[in-house]
């Protein structure tokens, strides 16, 4: 009872530990009782206990609740409601037309909604069944019984081989490795690729062969399931021995096992109740401005229909004569007294009648159209394809498609997004000189600038390039550092190149073929300069690290060396550095350490000023040429030090609190920045702001270090003046993180967001993740301009998830900004086609949607009304209520479809040739309210000429035989032309024909003309009033109807083709004048995909294979890209397609973050 | 599982693996949004020529179907207020309830010779047979077939009499027209035929051959006409004509045809029985005697309408290419780029 009242205590404190967010499923509680006691091997001890299965379902529905369900979620879109309580009303009496025309397009739009709902649970289905049929070997008896998962149960022993996923989260007992360690990867999880270490407990190292296995009988007493992948607290009992347990030994479902044979374990938590099924929630959805916009659009024509309802309810009251005989009003009926009742009543008679106003089919349709926009059009752009690393982009929602079309500002992370990750070794500095002789990408750029001509660099012959490592420098390389005036200084910084990380070398123990599996790609750019270097590091055990050094003592002799790693001090963002402790073979015993200049500085020796001011200014040489830098530092410790300090440091697990002695070496890394130059270039001379862009602009406003708030206050206000005064068209602010902290106060906010708003760009150095977020919602909230975050590592995620529009380079540093992000692509530079081109044409798309939805229903519905102006307000309907059904759903759905698919005002080149297009969309210019007056009144036009021409003209005799209309008539007529005006329209609004539209629109128009022949040929025997019988045919023997079709659609078009001349010529919009510029030019601009692809330069090959080297091995990096979620990737690898569903384990503060190092 | 998750990754030394298994998007034009199109822009060209030819097609059109309009000889004669005695005019109403009797005379004067077949139209303003209350008191299957004799739900109030369905049911064959007109030329009667005034579909589908009328008229309220129960619906073309609700309160509803030439001159008498009340609603009646073209009765709209839209159009490519002659805009000229309008307008 103590054992578990302690543990109870324990497993509370973890809780309040990490800081994760604490998301649990609804239908877990975890709380009674307080642990959970296992008994392996032992199914009928357990079974008491009744622990949930292994079997998991990740499905919305079943089958009873599917239909309930489903509904539900339908109705909770306000459309849904609107069109419910119109059919609702349309089933009473007051209803002027069928039920039927209301309820068929309301029934059709859900009926689309649920069969999209029910393909995809259906699909998810298939996942879990193909999960939960997996199989895995368990122990039964002595020997290993292959089960599916989902029969599964704790306390089972099973035996996981190299490659597969744990089935649930297990206890490692045993493993094939040496010292019972097993590396596992943790891809699904957190998205990380390299490998980690789990250690089973000394005592359970023998229970690997079935034999022995059976024999196991523990007692696994442990936390009840939680959702904290980084804790596990429990004890294993062993024959009357308690062993405690950690997360060391916790094999987590999702994971899968990596360079060992097999391993044994016994099952912990199953199914739903593993940590990473209690993990599973949505990403919160996020709705474009442009929807919201939409919805205020929706409300006022829900106020217009209002109006007109008013004003025929009044009309009716007063028009309603109880003279008429042949209304058959008689003294008893209520309309015949009271003309408020009938106003009343003739109001919502009107509602029903007008209901078409509301377009039903605009939600369906958008989400539609943007579906396939991000499925097909985003997800599948070549440009946007990334072959070396062969990442596509990913649009990971379809909601924001067109919010990227109107971003204003843009917050990007540093460096490491804009170098896209590449790290190599390119300069260093050691004990006062500077070595390296590479000039950067930027330094180059300075010296064009400069008019300086670019000498380029002589490489010699033997130069070493390989992946992460891009130095050449006769004095070091190939043992030559030997000759240094400081040999021992040299091999102290690449013995703690090779030593001091936290890299796991895979493959082949041969300097050519080892890959290195590296948290982040500047570790192992140093263990690969290392390698370069003399020191091959090649191995590593929990307890040692292998290294064969050659040049040493002597030229080409090769000697291996055992280091014993006695503490690792792992790199994090507060300390910003990382601490080996070794012991030589000698017993001499090293601290090596490497982290950001600043900590390391503090902590040097005192004495050799010199040295120090020299590395000094090389670091900012190097800082100021675009490379990152680090600094590397060693101290030889005395055992009795050592000692004291790692009992304090067992014991406490305290901070490092040693001075180290100097050692100046710097190290950098090169910036591979042609990726970025290219946007900046652009964004010159674009409208898009980069707040957070690197340097590189004409004026710098510098606003440092002030920490006071109030001379922070007037160093702003200082700016803000100069920027007054000096017309310098670009100007950038620089502020660093100490600096941001007082200038986010409340007092400061707003200066600071104005001053940054009249900045060309802002660059925020040295910000917390925290800061980075807040800096983003000052500009979303203060400035409520549209903005977007691009980031790669986890210390983005915050900002990925302030802004409107979140994107995560799918990179190199792991996944959590892809899992946090709305759209993921593979570089930077693929933003520019993200923004420019999707994003631009998404916006024009779904406007131009929008308002044709809005201008066709409110035509439609204008017809109605004139009409009803002509009915003594009666609220009789003119058309069929088929007809008015089927309008919305069926004869003008489809040309808009294609019309939000295929628009296209100029070419993807143009898009990115004239950058400066993107305006409008910042501008808003296709949805303002002057855009929806235009096509009201396009709308008003249409409406009252199909409407009067055609009552005007069919009064008389219609053909020669003297015959005269009747209402269906001359409604079909009208309708007819309708159809046929409003779908022709689409073909005048379109900047780009395609077939479809030709297809679509001609369909439509068939589509109506069959089915009038259709509807109007057959009789029911149904109480129907067969108003419309026969009359297409009547309408048809005429050729007053020929006359009409031609004569009214065209004259309804022209006053809109007439505007758009107009516009055209006197107020062209910019696309237009850029359509006339390139007039003559066809669209061959992107025919040559297929010849780029399969021809790559020699640079192109070279960076190719290079980015090929460390992730060969890693096995299955490829599905760290593809799938976001645990169970889409077990679907992918049964060719099973999944949709995507965020499976969102990734945010969590515990969030190992890369080793950081500011930039210069 | 495993054994396909080594292949894949073995993959990236064997080319035709790693071709397999690239992520590399397939290339179509839809995906790559690159689907042949046509572009069209406004040019000053093609404006003008689309003006031209709108105006080109309109024009012969609006003078064909002009000129056929022209043809159409038409006479009407309002008589509601005519045919009511002088002193009974205070009180209209109450005339045409009231038991005098009806009949009215009136003289109608052929001005142009008018080709047969004539068609005798009676047209009502200020009715609305299009009120919701009255288009939807029918019962259109009642009509069809005997056996549908008591679908009567829709018909109220003239549903049944006296608890006996009524054939035709519904305000709309209630309120069925009963004016007769009796036209005679220089004394001579001029026969009107009253067949074949109705479409073909109705009589044929919509009014059944075995439905006869019962129980019409018998209910509390006077309404219009009475049918005469041995004839089938179907052959009432009267009520067919009426029962195909008109879509406007003006309308003309075919009354027949008067299958002889009249000459310019002739003076027709019309003896008409004045029944219809219209007055309460002060509805106007009119009689109205009609040729026909091949394009339908008189309607000059239509023709106005082509030769308006015709004359605009040709008006404005006249206007435009003036316009473009006079101060012209060269195509693509990048200073109205905003961005060249107004530098650091990005702001």
């Amino acid at each position: 009872m103590v054992r578990s009242s302690s543990l109870n205590g324990d497993s509370s404190a973890s809780h309040r530990r990490t800081p994760s967010r604490t998301v649990t499923l609804g239908h877990i509680q975890p709380q009674a009782p307080s642990c959970r006691t296992v008994y392996c091997n032992d199914r009928d001890s357990n079974m008491p206990v009744r622990f949930k299965g292994n079997s998991i379902s990740t499905t919305k529905y079943n089958v009873f609740t599917f239909l309930p369900k489903g509904l539900f979620e339908q109705f909770r879109r306000i459309a849904n409601i609107y069109f419910l309580g119109i059919s609702c009303l349309s089933l009473t009496p007051i209803s002027p037309v069928s039920p039927i025309t209301n309820v068929a397009p309301l029934s059709m739009v859900l009926l689309v909604s649920l069969i999209k709902e029910a393909f995809e649970d259906w699909k998810r289905f298939q996942n879990d069944m193909s999960i939960n049929n997996s199989t895995v070997e368990i122990l039964q008896g002595q020997q290993w019984v292959p089960i599916p998962w989902r029969k599964l149960q704790v306390g089972d022993i099973v035996k996981i081989k190299q490659d597969a996923f744990f089935p649930a989260d297990i206890l490692f007992l045993s493993s094939t490795n040496p010292d019972g360690i097993c590396y596992v990867e943790t891809a699904n999880l957190d998205g990380e690729t390299n490998l980690k270490i789990r250690k089973a407990l000394e005592r359970t190292w023998d229970y690997l062969v079935p034999e022995k296995a059976s024999e196991f009988k523990g007692e696994i007493q442990c936390e009840q399931p939680n959702n904290s992948l980084y804790t596990f607290t429990g004890n294993l009992v062993v024959q009357k021995q308690t062993l405690p347990l950690s997360p060391d030994q916790l094999l987590l479902r999702g994971c899968s096992l990596r360079n060992t044979e097999y391993i044994v374990g016994a099952v912990v938590f199953t199914g739903h109740e593993t940590k990473v099924m209690m993990n599973a929630m949505n990403a919160p959805s996020k709705r474009s401005t442009l929807e919201k916009k939409l919805d205020k659009l929706i409300i006022t024509i829900f106020c217009v229909l209002l109006t007109m309802c008013l004003i025929g309810a009044i009309g009716c009251s007063i028009v309603t004569d109880r003279e008429d005989l042949y209304l058959g009003l008689q003294k008893s009926d209520w309309e015949y007294h009271n003309r408020l009742a009938i106003g009343f009543f003739t109001f919502f008679t009107l509602i029903t009648l007008f209901s078409s106003i509301i377009p039903i089919s605009l939600y369906v349709s958008i989400e539609m159209i943007k579906f396939i926009q991000s499925t097909q059009f985003i997800n599948r752009d070549l440009n946007m394809y990334h072959a070396e690393t062969n990442t596509p982009a990913l649009a990971r929602t379809s909601n924001l498609n067109e919010e990227l079309g109107q971003v204003e500002y843009i917050f990007s992370d540093k460096t490491g997004t804009l170098t896209r990750n590449l790290m190599e070794f390119f300069k260093c500095s050691i004990g006062g000189i500077s070595y390296g002789c590479g000039v950067t990408e930027i330094e180059r750029g300075i010296a064009q600038r400069n008019g300086l001509k670019v000498h380029e660099e002589e490489r010699s012959t033997g130069a070493i390039r390989e992946k992460g490592f891009n130095f050449d420098d006769p004095r070091l390389m190939r043992g030559a550092w030997r000759n240094e005036p400081d040999p021992d200084l040299c091999k102290e910084l690449f013995r703690c190149l090779a030593i001091c990380h936290t890299v796991l070398p895979e493959g082949d123990e041969s300097p050519e073929k080892i890959v290195y599996q590296a948290a982040s790609p500047d570790e192992a750019a140093l263990v690969t300069a290392a390698k370069n270097f003399g020191f091959f590091f090649y191995r590593r055990t929990p307890t040692t690290v292998y290294v064969r050094e050659s040049h040493v003592e002597k030229m080409g002799k090769i000697q291996d060396v055992a280091y014993e790693i006695l503490n690792v001090l792992e790199f994090n963002s507060t300390r910003k550095r990382q601490s080996v402790v070794c012991r030589y073979p000698d017993g001499r015993l090293v601290l090596y350490c490497k982290g950001a200049d600043n900590v390391i500085f503090e902590r040097l020796a005192d004495g050799m000023d010199d040295v120090r001011k020299v590395t000094r200014e090389h670091l900012e040489h190097f800082g100021s040429s675009g490379l990152r830098t680090l600094c590397l530092a060693y101290r030889d410790l005395d055992p009795e030090t050592y000692n004291s300090w790692n009992e304090k440091f067992i014991q406490a697990k305290s901070a490092l609190r040693d001075r180290e002695k100097k050692l100046d070496e710097v190290f950098a890394c090169n910036l591979i920045n042609n990726d970025m130059k290219q946007f900046i270039i652009s964004s010159e001379t674009d409208a898009i702001r980069e707040a957070e862009e690197r340097g590189d602009q004409v004026e710098i406003a510098r606003v440092i270090k002030e920490e006071v708030k109030k001379e922070l206050r007037k160093s702003l206000e200082e700016a803000q003046l100069y920027m007054h005064t000096v017309a310098g068209p670009k100007l950038a602010l620089v502020i660093d993180g100490k600096c941001l902290m007082y200038a986010l106060d409340p007092s400061l906010r707003v200066t600071l967001l104005s001053l940054s708003l009249n900045c060309t760009s802002v660059v925020c150095c040295r910000v917390s993740p925290l800061q980075k977020a807040q800096v983003t919602s000052l500009v979303r909230k203060g400035a409520k301009k549209i903005t977007l975050s691009i980031g790669d590592g986890a210390n983005d995620v915050s900002m990925i998830q302030a802004a409107h529009v979140g994107i995560g380079i799918s990179g190199m540093e792991g996944m959590q900004a892809v899992m946090a992000s709305d759209f993921a692509i593979a570089q930077f530079r693929f933003l520019t086609d993200l923004l420019l081109v999707h994003g631009r044409w998404s916006y024009l798309r779904i406007c131009k949607v929008v308002m044709y939805f809005f201008y066709k229903n409110l035509t439609f519905t204008l017809t109605q009304f004139w009409f009803t102006f002509r009915t003594g307000f009666s609220g009789q309907r003119f058309y069929d209520d088929w007809f008015q059904s089927l309008y919305n759903v069926f004869f003008t759905a489809l040309p808009v479809i294609v019309l939000g698919l295929f628009e296209k005002d100029v070419s993807a080149s143009l898009s990115k040739r004239y950058p400066e297009l993107y305006r409008e969309g910042i501008r808003n210019s296709f949805f303002k309210w002057r855009v929806v007056a235009v096509w009201a009144t396009s709308a008003v036009y249409q409406s009252l000429v199909c409407y009067l021409f055609v009552t005007t003209s069919s009064f008389g005799a219609i053909n020669s035989s003297g015959k005269i209309f009747g209402l269906w008539d001359v409604s079909t007529l009208v309708f007819t032309c309708l159809v046929i005006a409003v779908n022709v329209r689409i073909l005048l609004m379109s900047n780009s024909i395609t077939r479809w539209h030709y297809i679509t629109v001609g369909g439509s128009i068939l589509a109506w003309l069959v089915f009038a022949f259709v509807y109007c040929g057959i009789t029911t025997s149904r109480d129907r009033n067969e108003n419309v019988y026969f009359v297409i045919y009547v309408l048809m023997s005429t050729f007053y109807f020929y006359f009409t079709l031609l004569l009214i659609p065209a004259v309804s078009l022209l006053g809109d083709f007439i505007y758009q001349w107009v516009e055209r010529w006197f107020y062209p919009y910019d696309y237009q004048i850029v359509q006339e510029i390139h007039r003559h030019e066809s669209d061959a601009s992107k025919a040559d995909h297929l010849e780029i692809e399969n021809e790559l330069t020699p640079q192109e090959a070279r960076s190719y294979a290079i980015s090929q080297l460390p992730r060969e091995l890693s096995k299955h990096t490829g599905f760290a890209f593809d799938s976001p979620g645990y169970e889409s990737f077990f679907a992918s690898q049964l060719g099973v397609y999944a949709p995507q569903k965020a499976w969102d384990v990734a945010r969590r503060a515990s969030m190992r973050s890369r080793p950081k190092v500011p930039k210069k | 599982m495993s054994s396909n998750m080594a292949s894949s990754s073995a993959g990236s030394g064997d080319s035709s693996a790693a071709r397999k298994n690239s992520k590399r998007p397939k290339y179509s034009k839809f995906t790559q949004q690159e689907l042949p199109a046509c572009k069209p822009i406004l040019t000053p060209g093609w404006v003008i020529s689309t003006f031209l030819i709108v105006s080109v097609i309109f024009i012969p059109l609006g003078v064909i179907s002009l000129f056929a309009s022209q043809d159409v000889v038409e006479i009407v004669d309002r008589y509601d207020n005519d045919c009511i005695p002088a002193p009974a005019r205070t009180n209209k109403v109450a005339f045409i309830q009231g038991a005098a009797p009806k009949s009215c005379n009136r003289t109608l004067t052929v001005t142009k010779r008018m080709k047969q077949p004539i068609y005798v139209y009676y047209q009502l303003e200020n009715f609305y047979q299009n009120h919701r209350r009255y288009v939807k008191s029918r019962s259109d299957s009642q009509l069809r077939s005997p056996k549908f004799e008591n679908q009567i739900s829709a018909c109220k109030p003239e549903d049944d009499a006296g608890g006996k369905p009524i054939v035709p049911c519904g305000l709309i064959a209630w309120s069925l027209f009963n004016d007769t007109y009796t036209l005679s030329r220089n004394n001579t009667p001029l026969a009107v035929n009253k067949k074949g005034i109705a479409w073909k579909s109705d009589k044929e589908h919509k009014f059944g051959n075995k439905v006869f009328p019962k129980n019409f008229q018998k209910g509390n309220l006077t309404g219009g006409a009475t049918l005469n129960p041995d004839i089938p619906l179907s052959e009432q073309e009267d009520l067919i004509v009426w029962m195909r609700t008109a879509a406007l309160p003006t309308f003309r509803k075919l009354y027949g045809k008067i299958e002889t030439d009249l000459e310019n001159g002739d003076t027709i008498q019309v003896t008409l029985q004045n029944n219809y009340n219209t007055y309460s609603f002060s509805g106007k009646k009119k009689l109205v005697l009609s040729t026909t073209s091949w394009l339908g009765g008189k309607n000059d709209f239509l023709g106005i309408a082509y030769l308006t839209v015709g004359g605009i159009c040709f008006f404005l490519a006249l206007a435009f290419t003036i316009m473009y002659l006079v101060k012209p805009r060269r195509l693509g000229d990048p200073s109205y780029l905003s961005w060249n309008r107004n530098p650091g307008g990005g702001r």
